[in-house]
């Protein structure tokens, strides 16, 4: 896979915010990174770490009073022939969500993949219309030629049967084929970047190797972008070139997926690899837990938001000022006070 | 490790339970989902047996079998009283039900459904004492305190409400209830899958403690191989409503018998990129528990299958001993299990020793 050089989407400093009554949700709070054609960027944290909002933030998804305050979403757009095959680039976050631009965005360059695809198809309307509906809210194709590019992308989803399935309610069909039929409409319009939020979670783990083995091969076949965002550092493991791992809003840690496994340097990467069960260990071996949980978005901890929880902890440092990301290596960037020189607390630490 | 030996505190022999499918205007019952079709297994004292399978494959029917929470279609459970005598639960009246039900208990999977958001922690807590006869009100709240600190949360919380407590606190809340009767059967279904992965592992530890302070025997029913291999002493593997395999944990993973169990292996994303392998990919789709397939179940999945298969049913049988499996090829397969990789685990030896866990546990 050759990668482009220019990123096909650029994340600049992304913030979300949600006012509420009880206080700011900042939901995402400085978010960066690049995607590229052809690779995967897996975005890794646990609840409320702001993964998904990420991914809506990029969709221009996000309802009232949720915001994107601040921060560029820089898509590298194709053009039409006719436009003279010069490729643009366009900040999402100056596009009303609802504008025909973003639409014409929404969908056929960019896709969404959900985790529950119980709930994401409509109940009431057949798999193939709904892939179809897809197809001619972007193309100009007939009805006829709708379904039949349905029947197709069920196929190439590796739907058995798809004449058949075509046909049928979201319900008729297993947890795997739903989500089957959910890339199907995803990739009905061929995008240069494909966002999986948890496209795995809901499945069973045979069902999960097969999902993930499919989504590996038609973004070896299209060459599509992939933004992969999980809580298995598993999926992360196989499927994923770059990894984001999130706490509370903010990247905490960035890197290839060789670094963030083999040299972990962000306290909280390195707790939750050691805390994680797996299948190579010995049986009925203790597992290394972080204490506490983490915080509720209203009670943010003051300074970096792990502090409370965290093993390297240097009291009047880490519970003053936020880190800031910051370069430790080739493509490592680490946001923690460990790697910043800022050993002691000093008089001037105030701000 | 060896097989265990001596009597198991429980016993399920030929569990099936059945469930009408009816359709139409006057209900007719026009066939059944076999949700489980004749499983039989041992639990001994003290152990951990780990209950694995996908969705469907009965594993939570077969749990709330046990404590008859729902009514069993056909079988015998039996279990060996404080008195050494065995009861066969399903003979017994309500009257000396209520007796054994002390005995076993079961922690839930959703910690946020499981509690009643309208009941304080020292009535959700107390509830089985009082249940069972402990009337007095001071003496409940000492037991109900002594139980929040065993699963590490402070007594002082014992007038809070659900609602105020995350996830992983309500879990152990759910815990602390479970205890509540000294029962010496613990039933966990699926008790981390609905926790944040940091906060799993407390979970699992606790579980660890509690089990060997109160000399505990579980029976945890999980979909996660991992986690079931972090606790378990024996795991048992469930398709479509019968037992695939049952081994001790290591053994188990390392030399699997059964064709399933090695897919299941195999399927799992291993959290190592340098370990992205090739794995066995299955086709198909989980049988349907309406309408099974002839023979073994797991044919028409199987890339072993061969003609008996397709029409006879493999038996439940002992191929090494403690290691049950029903495959009509399990003498000849060669399946590959999971493997100890050579040179560096991800993470190994670079960090300093865990801190411990502040919670108390």
């Amino acid at each position: 896979m050759v990668a482009s050089q220019k990123p096909l989407l650029s994340v600049r400093n992304l913030k979300t915010y949600f006012p509420q009554d009880e206080g700011t949700v900042k939901a995402v709070d400085g978010a960066s990174f690049d995607l590229f054609h052809g690779r995967t960027l897996g975005i890794v944290g646990e609840s409320g770490c702001g993964k998904s909002i990420t991914a809506r933030s990029i969709l221009r998804l996000i309802d009232r009073p949720g915001r994107i305050v601040d921060g560029e979403i820089l898509l590298r757009r194709r053009k039409p022939p006719e436009g003279g095959g010069a490729e643009e680039v366009t900040d999402l976050t100056r596009l009303d969500p609802n504008g025909q631009d973003m639409r014409a965005i929404r969908g056929a360059e960019i896709a969404l993949v959900f985790q529950e695809p119980m709930s994401s198809f409509s109940p009431v309307h057949t798999v193939g219309e709904q892939i179809s509906e897809a197809i001619r809210l972007h193309q100009h194709v007939s009805r006829r030629q709708g379904r039949a590019k349905a029947i197709e992308m069920l196929r190439l989803v590796g739907v058995p049967l798809p004449e058949q399935r075509v046909d049928q309610l979201s319900n008729q069909l297993s947890g795997g084929l739903r989500q089957r039929a959910m890339i199907a409409m995803a990739l009905s319009c061929h995008p240069t970047l494909l966002i999986a939020d948890e496209p795995t979670t809901a499945l069973d783990v045979t069902t999960q190797a097969q999902i993930l083995d499919l989504m590996r091969r038609l973004q070896g076949e299209y060459g599509m972008a992939i933004m992969l965002i999980t809580h298995d550092l598993g999926v992360i493991a196989e499927m994923t070139d770059t990894v984001v791992v999130m706490y509370l809003g903010r990247v905490v840690e960035q890197a290839s997926v060789d670094e963030i496994f083999y040299n972990p340097q962000h306290p909280y990467t390195q707790a939750l690899l050691r805390s994680i069960p797996r299948i190579h260990s010995n049986a009925r071996e203790r597992l290394a837990s972080i204490s506490g949980a983490v915080p509720h978005p209203y009670n943010r901890p003051p300074g970096c938001p792990f502090h409370p929880r965290c093993a390297a902890f240097m009291p009047g440092v880490c519970d003053r000022q936020e880190p800031q990301l910051r370069a430790t290596g080739a493509q490592h960037l680490v946001s923690c006070f460990l790697y910043s020189g800022v050993k002691t607390p000093t008089t001037d630490a105030h701000r | 490790m060896n097989p265990p030996n001596g009597q198991p505190l429980l016993q399920v022999r030929d569990l099936q339970k059945f469930f009408p499918i009816r359709k139409g205007f006057w209900r007719r019952t026009v066939g059944y989902v076999r949700a489980v079709d004749g499983v039989s297994f041992d639990i001994y004292e003290g152990e951990t047996l780990g209950l694995v399978g996908e969705s469907g494959c009965g594993k939570t029917t077969t749990a709330r079998c046990i404590l008859r929470a729902i009514e069993p279609t056909r079988g015998q459970i039996l279990f060996r009283t404080e008195t050494g005598g065995s009861a066969d639960m399903l003979q017994l009246s309500p009257s000396e039900l209520r007796g054994l039900r002390r005995d076993m208990q079961m922690i839930f999977q959703d910690p946020f459904t499981s509690l009643n958001p309208r009941m304080s922690l020292l009535d959700i807590v107390g509830e089985p004492l009082l249940v069972h006869g402990m009337q007095n009100r001071r003496e409940r709240e000492a037991r109900v305190a002594e139980l929040l600190r065993l699963v590490g949360l402070r007594p002082e919380y014992m007038r809070r409400f659900p609602h105020a407590f995350s996830g992983g606190e309500r879990q152990r809340i759910g815990i602390a209830r479970a205890l509540a009767l000294h029962p010496r059967l613990v039933i966990a279904d699926e008790p981390v899958s609905a926790l944040d992965v940091s906060v799993q592992a407390q979970i699992l530890n606790l579980l660890f403690d509690l089990q060997a302070a109160l000399r505990l025997t579980y029976l945890f029913v999980a979909h996660d191989l991992s986690v079931v291999k972090h606790i378990s002493n024996r795991v048992a593997v469930m398709y479509v409503g019968r037992m695939a395999e049952l081994a001790m944990t290591e053994d188990l993973f390392t030399s699997p018998k059964h064709p399933y169990t090695a897919a299941l292996l195999s399927a799992v994303p291993e959290p190592d990129p340098r370990l992205r392998s090739q794995r066995m990919v299955l086709q198909g789709e989980v049988a349907n528990p309406a309408a099974p397939p002839s023979g073994c179940y797991f044919h028409p999945r199987c890339p072993y299958a061969i003609e008996i298969c397709r029409t006879e049913t493999p038996s439940w049988q002992e191929v090494t001993p403690g290691h049950l499996v029903s495959c009509h090829r399990a003498h000849d397969l060669q399946l590959n299990g999971v493997n100890r990789p050579n040179g560096a685990t991800p993470n190994e030896g670079r960090r300093d020793p865990p801190v411990p866990d502040a919670s108390g546990t």
